[in-house]
Protein backbone atom coordinates (compact mmCIF):
# COMPACT_ATOMS: atom_id res chain seq x y z
CA UNK A 1 0.00 0.00 0.00
CA UNK A 2 1.04 3.81 -0.53
CA UNK A 3 1.59 6.15 1.76
CA UNK A 4 -1.29 7.97 1.10
CA UNK A 5 -3.61 4.74 0.68
CA UNK A 6 -2.48 3.63 4.88
CA UNK A 7 -3.33 6.81 5.71
CA UNK A 8 -7.05 7.59 3.59
CA UNK A 9 -7.87 4.45 4.94
CA UNK A 10 -7.26 5.51 8.37
CA UNK A 11 -9.31 8.94 7.56
CA UNK A 12 -11.95 6.51 6.94
CA UNK A 13 -11.54 5.35 10.27
CA UNK A 14 -11.16 8.39 11.82
CA UNK A 15 -14.54 10.26 10.31
CA UNK A 16 -16.39 6.96 10.76
CA UNK A 17 -16.04 7.26 14.52
CA UNK A 18 -16.74 10.28 14.76
CA UNK A 19 -20.31 9.90 12.72
CA UNK A 20 -21.09 6.95 15.00
CA UNK A 21 -20.28 9.33 18.03
CA UNK A 22 -22.86 12.13 16.49
CA UNK A 23 -25.60 9.68 16.22
CA UNK A 24 -25.66 8.08 19.51
CA UNK A 25 -28.58 9.56 21.68
CA UNK A 26 -28.17 11.63 25.07
CA UNK A 27 -28.96 8.55 27.31
CA UNK A 28 -26.30 5.91 25.30
CA UNK A 29 -23.44 7.01 27.79
CA UNK A 30 -21.83 3.88 27.49
CA UNK A 31 -21.64 3.84 23.61
CA UNK A 32 -20.41 7.74 23.76
CA UNK A 33 -17.32 6.86 26.27
CA UNK A 34 -16.24 4.01 24.19
CA UNK A 35 -16.14 5.72 21.29
CA UNK A 36 -14.88 8.67 22.39
CA UNK A 37 -12.09 6.70 23.87
CA UNK A 38 -11.39 4.60 21.18
CA UNK A 39 -11.23 8.03 19.08
CA UNK A 40 -9.05 9.43 21.22
CA UNK A 41 -6.47 6.66 20.97
CA UNK A 42 -6.96 6.42 17.03
CA UNK A 43 -6.39 10.39 16.68
CA UNK A 44 -3.12 10.22 18.56
CA UNK A 45 -1.68 6.63 16.47
CA UNK A 46 -3.18 9.06 13.94
CA UNK A 47 -1.41 12.26 14.52
CA UNK A 48 1.89 10.61 15.57
CA UNK A 49 2.61 8.97 12.17
CA UNK A 50 1.88 11.60 9.84
CA UNK A 51 4.08 13.77 12.19
CA UNK A 52 7.12 10.99 12.53
CA UNK A 53 7.36 10.01 8.79
CA UNK A 54 4.89 11.38 6.70
CA UNK A 55 4.92 15.05 6.87
CA UNK A 56 9.01 15.14 7.49
CA UNK A 57 9.05 13.37 3.85
CA UNK A 58 6.64 15.71 1.85
CA UNK A 59 8.23 19.27 2.72
CA UNK A 60 10.10 19.54 -0.80
CA UNK A 61 6.70 18.81 -2.85
CA UNK A 62 4.02 20.13 -1.02
CA UNK A 63 3.92 23.71 0.67
CA UNK A 64 0.82 22.85 2.81
CA UNK A 65 2.71 21.59 5.51
CA UNK A 66 2.18 24.93 7.78
CA UNK A 67 -1.29 24.43 7.83
CA UNK A 68 -1.78 20.78 8.57
CA UNK A 69 0.32 21.31 11.42
CA UNK A 70 -2.62 24.32 12.58
CA UNK A 71 -5.40 21.99 11.60
CA UNK A 72 -3.98 19.30 13.84
CA UNK A 73 -3.75 21.50 16.75
CA UNK A 74 -7.26 22.80 15.86
CA UNK A 75 -8.56 19.02 16.28
CA UNK A 76 -6.25 18.73 19.49
CA UNK A 77 -7.94 21.72 20.57
CA UNK A 78 -11.38 20.43 20.31
CA UNK A 79 -10.65 16.72 21.28
CA UNK A 80 -9.80 18.24 24.94
CA UNK A 81 -13.01 20.22 24.77
CA UNK A 82 -14.84 17.21 23.85
CA UNK A 83 -13.05 15.10 26.05
CA UNK A 84 -13.79 17.23 29.24
CA UNK A 85 -17.21 17.36 28.58
CA UNK A 86 -19.71 15.06 30.33
CA UNK A 87 -21.51 12.44 27.92
CA UNK A 88 -24.83 13.04 28.90
CA UNK A 89 -24.91 16.82 28.80
CA UNK A 90 -27.43 17.84 25.72
CA UNK A 91 -24.41 20.27 24.31
CA UNK A 92 -22.49 16.74 23.69
CA UNK A 93 -23.43 16.27 20.18
CA UNK A 94 -22.73 19.67 18.86
CA UNK A 95 -19.27 19.83 20.14
CA UNK A 96 -18.87 16.51 18.25
CA UNK A 97 -20.04 17.89 15.18
CA UNK A 98 -17.26 20.74 15.72
CA UNK A 99 -15.29 18.17 15.35
CA UNK A 100 -16.36 16.16 12.90
CA UNK A 101 -15.83 19.27 10.74
CA UNK A 102 -12.39 19.99 12.05
CA UNK A 103 -11.69 16.57 11.09
CA UNK A 104 -13.34 16.55 7.94
CA UNK A 105 -11.70 19.54 6.90
CA UNK A 106 -7.94 18.74 7.56
CA UNK A 107 -8.45 14.86 6.04
CA UNK A 108 -10.34 16.73 2.77
CA UNK A 109 -7.48 18.94 2.48
CA UNK A 110 -5.17 16.32 2.73
CA UNK A 111 -7.01 14.04 0.12
CA UNK A 112 -7.46 16.31 -2.24
CA UNK A 113 -4.28 18.68 -1.80
CA UNK A 114 -1.52 17.52 -0.26
CA UNK A 115 -1.75 13.61 -1.11
CA UNK A 116 -1.66 14.38 -4.57
CA UNK A 117 1.57 16.57 -4.58
CA UNK A 118 2.82 14.24 -2.42
CA UNK A 119 3.05 11.62 -5.71
CA UNK A 120 5.73 13.89 -7.25
CA UNK A 121 7.98 11.55 -4.94
CA UNK A 122 7.35 8.63 -6.69
CA UNK A 123 5.79 5.34 -6.65
CA UNK A 124 8.66 3.43 -5.44
CA UNK A 125 9.34 6.20 -2.29
CA UNK A 126 5.43 6.17 -1.64
CA UNK A 127 5.12 2.25 -1.13
CA UNK A 128 8.26 2.01 0.70
CA UNK A 129 6.59 5.30 2.91
CA UNK A 130 3.31 3.48 3.37
CA UNK A 131 4.91 0.12 4.37
CA UNK A 132 6.49 2.44 7.13
CA UNK A 133 3.57 4.04 8.06
CA UNK A 134 1.73 0.84 8.52
CA UNK A 135 4.53 -1.03 10.95
CA UNK A 136 4.94 2.20 13.33
CA UNK A 137 0.97 2.13 13.36
CA UNK A 138 0.57 -1.08 14.36
CA UNK A 139 3.75 -0.42 16.60
CA UNK A 140 2.23 1.95 18.39
CA UNK A 141 -1.05 0.51 18.52
CA UNK A 142 0.53 -2.31 20.75
CA UNK A 143 2.90 -0.19 22.40
CA UNK A 144 2.10 -0.11 26.48
CA UNK A 145 4.33 3.66 26.21
CA UNK A 146 1.36 4.80 23.74
CA UNK A 147 -1.75 3.34 25.99
CA UNK A 148 0.24 5.18 28.77
CA UNK A 149 0.35 8.47 26.96
CA UNK A 150 -3.35 7.85 25.99
CA UNK A 151 -4.74 7.23 29.24
CA UNK A 152 -3.02 9.79 31.10
CA UNK A 153 -4.23 12.47 28.62
CA UNK A 154 -7.82 11.10 29.27
CA UNK A 155 -7.12 11.53 32.94
CA UNK A 156 -5.82 14.93 32.77
CA UNK A 157 -8.06 16.48 30.04
CA UNK A 158 -11.19 15.07 32.81
CA UNK A 159 -9.89 16.68 36.04
CA UNK A 160 -8.60 20.46 34.68
CA UNK B 1 26.41 47.84 1.04
CA UNK B 2 23.94 49.63 1.98
CA UNK B 3 21.91 49.40 5.06
CA UNK B 4 18.87 48.26 4.01
CA UNK B 5 20.70 45.42 2.24
CA UNK B 6 22.26 44.49 4.52
CA UNK B 7 19.45 44.04 6.50
CA UNK B 8 17.67 42.81 3.67
CA UNK B 9 20.12 39.79 3.42
CA UNK B 10 20.27 38.92 7.50
CA UNK B 11 16.25 38.85 7.58
CA UNK B 12 16.71 36.47 4.76
CA UNK B 13 19.18 34.64 6.23
CA UNK B 14 16.41 34.03 9.19
CA UNK B 15 13.60 33.08 7.07
CA UNK B 16 15.77 29.92 5.29
CA UNK B 17 16.24 28.82 9.10
CA UNK B 18 14.90 25.26 8.26
CA UNK B 19 16.62 23.81 10.91
CA UNK B 20 14.26 25.69 13.57
CA UNK B 21 11.12 23.51 11.74
CA UNK B 22 11.61 20.56 13.91
CA UNK B 23 12.09 22.31 17.33
CA UNK B 24 9.45 25.18 16.56
CA UNK B 25 7.11 22.51 16.29
CA UNK B 26 8.24 20.75 19.22
CA UNK B 27 7.91 24.15 21.17
CA UNK B 28 4.22 24.59 20.29
CA UNK B 29 3.41 21.45 21.33
CA UNK B 30 4.65 22.41 24.23
CA UNK B 31 3.19 25.50 24.19
CA UNK B 32 -0.52 23.47 23.58
CA UNK B 33 0.24 21.65 26.32
CA UNK B 34 0.66 24.40 28.98
CA UNK B 35 -2.36 25.93 27.67
CA UNK B 36 -4.54 22.22 27.86
CA UNK B 37 -3.38 22.26 31.60
CA UNK B 38 -5.60 25.13 31.86
CA UNK B 39 -8.63 23.68 31.12
CA UNK B 40 -11.77 25.60 30.35
CA UNK B 41 -9.40 29.14 31.24
CA UNK B 42 -7.15 27.43 28.09
CA UNK B 43 -9.65 29.44 25.75
CA UNK B 44 -10.34 32.47 27.61
CA UNK B 45 -6.88 33.07 28.16
CA UNK B 46 -5.33 32.64 25.25
CA UNK B 47 -8.12 35.28 23.88
CA UNK B 48 -7.07 37.88 26.23
CA UNK B 49 -3.22 37.07 25.65
CA UNK B 50 -4.05 37.43 21.41
CA UNK B 51 -6.17 40.55 22.40
CA UNK B 52 -9.43 39.29 21.12
CA UNK B 53 -10.91 41.70 23.53
CA UNK B 54 -8.99 44.54 22.23
CA UNK B 55 -9.73 44.85 18.92
CA UNK B 56 -6.25 44.02 17.73
CA UNK B 57 -3.00 42.46 18.73
CA UNK B 58 -2.22 43.08 22.53
CA UNK B 59 1.35 42.02 22.05
CA UNK B 60 2.54 44.96 19.93
CA UNK B 61 1.13 47.18 22.66
CA UNK B 62 3.25 45.32 25.71
CA UNK B 63 6.35 45.34 24.10
CA UNK B 64 6.34 49.57 24.36
CA UNK B 65 6.81 48.76 28.14
CA UNK B 66 10.20 46.91 28.37
CA UNK B 67 11.47 48.81 24.90
CA UNK B 68 10.62 52.33 26.66
CA UNK B 69 11.52 51.43 30.41
CA UNK B 70 14.96 49.86 29.08
CA UNK B 71 15.66 52.75 26.76
CA UNK B 72 15.30 55.15 29.78
CA UNK B 73 17.48 52.68 31.92
CA UNK B 74 20.43 53.20 29.44
CA UNK B 75 19.64 57.01 29.43
CA UNK B 76 20.26 56.47 33.16
CA UNK B 77 23.10 54.17 33.23
CA UNK B 78 24.90 56.57 30.86
CA UNK B 79 24.43 59.58 33.04
CA UNK B 80 25.34 57.22 36.43
CA UNK B 81 28.65 56.01 34.66
CA UNK B 82 29.38 59.36 33.31
CA UNK B 83 28.83 61.28 37.00
CA UNK B 84 26.12 63.37 36.09
CA UNK B 85 23.34 61.64 37.14
CA UNK B 86 23.08 62.93 40.61
CA UNK B 87 21.91 61.65 43.45
CA UNK B 88 18.97 58.65 42.87
CA UNK B 89 19.74 58.16 39.29
CA UNK B 90 21.17 54.88 39.81
CA UNK B 91 18.24 53.71 42.14
CA UNK B 92 15.86 55.18 39.20
CA UNK B 93 18.08 53.07 36.56
CA UNK B 94 17.48 49.84 39.19
CA UNK B 95 13.31 50.72 38.96
CA UNK B 96 13.15 51.04 35.13
CA UNK B 97 14.73 48.05 34.93
CA UNK B 98 12.47 46.04 37.20
CA UNK B 99 9.26 47.53 35.06
CA UNK B 100 11.25 46.43 31.58
CA UNK B 101 11.64 43.04 33.05
CA UNK B 102 7.67 43.05 34.27
CA UNK B 103 6.59 44.13 30.76
CA UNK B 104 9.53 41.32 28.80
CA UNK B 105 7.47 38.49 31.06
CA UNK B 106 4.08 40.20 29.17
CA UNK B 107 5.02 39.99 25.95
CA UNK B 108 6.39 36.49 26.11
CA UNK B 109 3.37 35.25 26.85
CA UNK B 110 1.75 37.54 24.22
CA UNK B 111 4.24 37.21 21.77
CA UNK B 112 4.27 32.80 22.35
CA UNK B 113 0.25 33.00 21.70
CA UNK B 114 0.20 34.80 19.06
CA UNK B 115 3.25 32.86 17.75
CA UNK B 116 1.75 29.37 17.84
CA UNK B 117 -0.21 29.86 14.95
CA UNK B 118 2.84 31.69 12.13
CA UNK B 119 3.59 29.76 9.15
CA UNK B 120 6.94 28.87 7.91
CA UNK B 121 9.07 32.04 7.34
CA UNK B 122 7.51 33.90 10.15
CA UNK B 123 7.63 31.00 12.52
CA UNK B 124 10.97 31.06 11.76
CA UNK B 125 11.66 34.89 12.47
CA UNK B 126 9.56 34.65 15.41
CA UNK B 127 11.47 31.93 16.81
CA UNK B 128 14.48 33.98 16.77
CA UNK B 129 13.00 37.21 17.36
CA UNK B 130 11.72 35.07 20.94
CA UNK B 131 15.18 33.63 21.36
CA UNK B 132 17.24 37.16 21.04
CA UNK B 133 14.52 39.09 23.22
CA UNK B 134 14.35 36.08 25.66
CA UNK B 135 18.57 36.44 26.43
CA UNK B 136 17.88 39.97 26.86
CA UNK B 137 14.98 39.51 29.24
CA UNK B 138 18.05 36.86 31.27
CA UNK B 139 20.55 39.81 31.14
CA UNK B 140 18.39 42.71 32.12
CA UNK B 141 17.15 39.67 35.18
CA UNK B 142 20.99 39.43 36.16
CA UNK B 143 21.88 43.10 35.77
CA UNK B 144 18.19 43.79 38.15
CA UNK B 145 20.00 42.04 40.98
CA UNK B 146 23.24 42.79 40.68
CA UNK B 147 22.30 46.55 41.15
CA UNK B 148 20.67 45.00 44.63
CA UNK B 149 23.85 44.05 45.50
CA UNK B 150 26.21 47.18 44.53
CA UNK B 151 27.78 45.39 41.56
CA UNK B 152 26.80 48.72 39.86
CA UNK B 153 29.76 48.25 36.78
CA UNK B 154 28.56 44.98 35.71
CA UNK B 155 25.20 45.67 35.87
CA UNK B 156 25.85 48.20 33.62
CA UNK B 157 27.47 46.30 31.24
CA UNK B 158 25.14 43.47 31.28
CA UNK B 159 21.89 45.92 30.91
CA UNK B 160 24.16 47.42 27.30
CA UNK B 161 23.68 43.73 26.14
CA UNK B 162 20.52 43.62 26.83
CA UNK B 163 19.52 46.39 25.49
CA UNK B 164 21.90 45.47 22.03
CA UNK B 165 19.62 42.17 21.90
CA UNK B 166 16.45 44.34 22.31
CA UNK B 167 17.50 46.58 19.37
CA UNK B 168 18.18 43.97 16.86
CA UNK B 169 15.08 41.60 17.75
CA UNK B 170 12.46 44.96 17.46
CA UNK B 171 13.97 44.56 13.71
CA UNK B 172 12.88 41.26 13.23
CA UNK B 173 9.50 42.10 15.36
CA UNK B 174 9.21 44.70 12.34
CA UNK B 175 9.77 42.29 9.76
CA UNK B 176 7.18 40.20 11.41
CA UNK B 177 4.39 43.03 11.35
CA UNK B 178 4.92 44.47 7.92
CA UNK B 179 6.42 42.01 5.99
CA UNK B 180 5.04 39.26 7.25
CA UNK B 181 1.69 40.96 7.93
CA UNK B 182 1.50 38.82 11.14
CA UNK B 183 -1.19 40.54 13.59
CA UNK B 184 -2.49 42.98 10.28
CA UNK B 185 -6.13 41.91 9.18
CA UNK B 186 -6.38 40.19 6.30
CA UNK B 187 -9.97 40.22 5.32
CA UNK B 188 -11.41 42.33 2.99
CA UNK B 189 -10.37 46.12 3.66
CA UNK B 190 -12.04 47.42 0.68
CA UNK B 191 -15.46 49.26 0.30
CA UNK B 192 -16.94 47.45 -2.62
CA UNK B 193 -19.32 46.80 -3.66
CA UNK B 194 -20.63 50.29 -2.45
CA UNK B 195 -24.42 49.59 -4.11
CA UNK B 196 -26.46 45.90 -4.18
CA UNK B 197 -24.99 43.29 -6.27
CA UNK B 198 -26.18 40.25 -7.74
CA UNK B 199 -24.14 37.05 -6.52
CA UNK B 200 -26.20 33.90 -6.08
CA UNK B 201 -29.59 32.61 -6.83
CA UNK B 202 -31.29 31.94 -3.31
CA UNK B 203 -32.52 28.51 -4.83
CA UNK B 204 -28.70 27.18 -5.04
CA UNK B 205 -27.89 28.05 -1.27
CA UNK B 206 -27.64 24.48 0.99
CA UNK B 207 -28.51 25.72 4.09
CA UNK B 208 -26.51 26.28 6.87
CA UNK B 209 -23.19 25.46 4.82
CA UNK B 210 -21.07 28.50 3.65
CA UNK B 211 -20.50 29.01 0.08
CA UNK B 212 -18.24 31.30 -1.82
CA UNK B 213 -19.38 33.71 -4.06
CA UNK B 214 -17.14 36.38 -5.70
CA UNK B 215 -18.69 40.27 -5.17
CA UNK B 216 -17.04 42.79 -7.89
CA UNK B 217 -13.82 40.05 -7.26
CA UNK B 218 -14.53 40.44 -3.57
CA UNK B 219 -14.25 37.00 -2.14
CA UNK B 220 -17.83 36.92 0.12
CA UNK B 221 -19.30 33.84 1.88
CA UNK B 222 -22.78 33.44 2.04
CA UNK B 223 -24.35 31.67 5.11
CA UNK B 224 -28.35 30.69 4.05
CA UNK B 225 -29.95 29.61 7.62
CA UNK B 226 -33.64 29.21 7.40
CA UNK B 227 -34.80 32.37 4.96
CA UNK B 228 -31.97 34.45 6.47
CA UNK B 229 -28.93 35.27 4.23
CA UNK B 230 -26.29 36.57 5.57
CA UNK B 231 -22.83 37.54 3.73
CA UNK B 232 -19.34 38.03 5.31
CA UNK B 233 -15.80 38.45 4.46
CA UNK B 234 -14.59 35.02 2.46
CA UNK B 235 -11.01 35.31 4.07
CA UNK B 236 -10.06 35.17 7.61
CA UNK B 237 -8.99 38.27 9.21
CA UNK B 238 -6.21 36.75 11.23
CA UNK B 239 -4.14 34.73 8.24
CA UNK B 240 -6.26 34.95 5.55
CA UNK B 241 -8.09 31.72 5.79
CA UNK B 242 -10.64 31.07 3.02
CA UNK B 243 -13.85 31.03 5.59
CA UNK B 244 -16.29 29.27 2.80
CA UNK B 245 -14.35 25.90 3.34
CA UNK B 246 -15.49 26.67 7.21
CA UNK B 247 -18.49 25.72 9.17
CA UNK B 248 -21.58 26.98 11.43
CA UNK B 249 -20.89 26.08 14.95
CA UNK B 250 -23.70 26.96 16.67
CA UNK B 251 -24.00 30.74 15.32
CA UNK B 252 -20.67 31.58 14.56
CA UNK B 253 -18.84 30.52 11.54
CA UNK B 254 -15.54 28.89 12.28
CA UNK B 255 -12.38 29.77 9.93
CA UNK B 256 -10.72 26.23 8.96
CA UNK B 257 -7.27 26.93 9.86
CA UNK B 258 -6.87 28.35 13.36
CA UNK B 259 -10.01 27.88 14.46
CA UNK B 260 -11.11 31.78 15.00
CA UNK B 261 -15.04 32.10 15.36
CA UNK B 262 -17.21 35.13 14.45
CA UNK B 263 -20.81 35.73 15.06
CA UNK B 264 -22.58 35.24 12.05
CA UNK B 265 -24.61 38.30 12.24
CA UNK B 266 -22.46 41.04 13.28
CA UNK B 267 -18.69 39.38 12.26
CA UNK B 268 -17.16 40.35 15.78
CA UNK B 269 -14.78 37.88 16.68
CA UNK B 270 -15.79 35.26 19.10
CA UNK B 271 -12.76 33.30 19.62
CA UNK B 272 -9.02 34.09 18.58
CA UNK B 273 -6.53 34.39 17.09
CA UNK B 274 -8.41 36.59 14.69
CA UNK B 275 -8.65 40.16 17.17
CA UNK B 276 -10.00 42.34 14.00
CA UNK B 277 -13.87 41.56 12.97
CA UNK B 278 -14.67 39.42 9.91
CA UNK B 279 -16.34 42.56 7.73
CA UNK B 280 -20.11 42.14 6.86
CA UNK B 281 -22.15 43.02 4.03
CA UNK B 282 -25.98 43.71 3.82
CA UNK B 283 -27.94 41.13 1.94
CA UNK B 284 -31.57 41.47 -0.10
CA UNK B 285 -32.59 38.90 -1.75
CA UNK B 286 -34.72 40.17 -5.40
CA UNK B 287 -36.60 38.09 -7.90
CA UNK B 288 -34.55 35.07 -6.29
CA UNK B 289 -31.52 36.83 -6.43
CA UNK B 290 -28.99 37.14 -3.33
CA UNK B 291 -27.86 40.54 -3.45
CA UNK B 292 -24.78 42.01 -0.85
CA UNK B 293 -23.51 45.06 -0.40
CA UNK B 294 -20.38 46.07 1.87
CA UNK B 295 -21.76 47.26 5.53
CA UNK B 296 -19.69 50.10 6.74
CA UNK B 297 -18.33 49.55 9.58
CA UNK B 298 -19.41 52.23 12.02
CA UNK B 299 -23.11 51.36 10.76
CA UNK B 300 -24.80 49.16 13.11
CA UNK B 301 -25.35 45.72 12.03
CA UNK B 302 -29.05 46.02 11.49
CA UNK B 303 -29.44 49.10 10.13
CA UNK B 304 -31.38 49.15 7.06
CA UNK B 305 -29.49 51.17 5.26
CA UNK B 306 -30.49 53.36 1.49
CA UNK B 307 -27.99 52.81 -2.15
CA UNK B 308 -27.12 56.41 -1.37
CA UNK B 309 -25.59 56.36 2.27
CA UNK B 310 -23.69 53.28 1.10
CA UNK B 311 -22.21 55.28 -1.82
CA UNK B 312 -20.92 57.99 0.00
Amino acid sequence: MKADEVLIAHHDVLRGLLRELAETRDDETGRREELRDRFLREIEVHAQIEDELFYPAVPDVSPLLALAHAEHRQIDDQVATVMRMDVADPEFTTEVRMLENTVRHHTMEEEQRMFPQSHALGEERLEELGEQLRARKRELEESGGMRLIVRLKRATLRHV
Amino acid sequence: MSVRGLLERLTSRVEALQVLDTPGYQLEHGVSLTFLLAGRWARPLQDLLHGVWLGHPLHPVLVTVPVGAWSAAALLDGLDASGRGGPGAAQAARAVVGLGIAGGVGSVATGLTDWQHAHDEARRVGMVHGALNSAALALYAWSFADRGRGRAGRARVTAAAGYGLVLASSYLGGVLSYRHRLGVDHSAAGREPRVFTPVARLADLPDREPVEVAADGVPVVLVRTDEEVRALAGRCPHLGGPMAEGWLHRDELVCPWHGSRFDVGTGEPAQGPATAPLPCYDTRVRDGAVEVRRRARWRTPTAVTTVEEASR
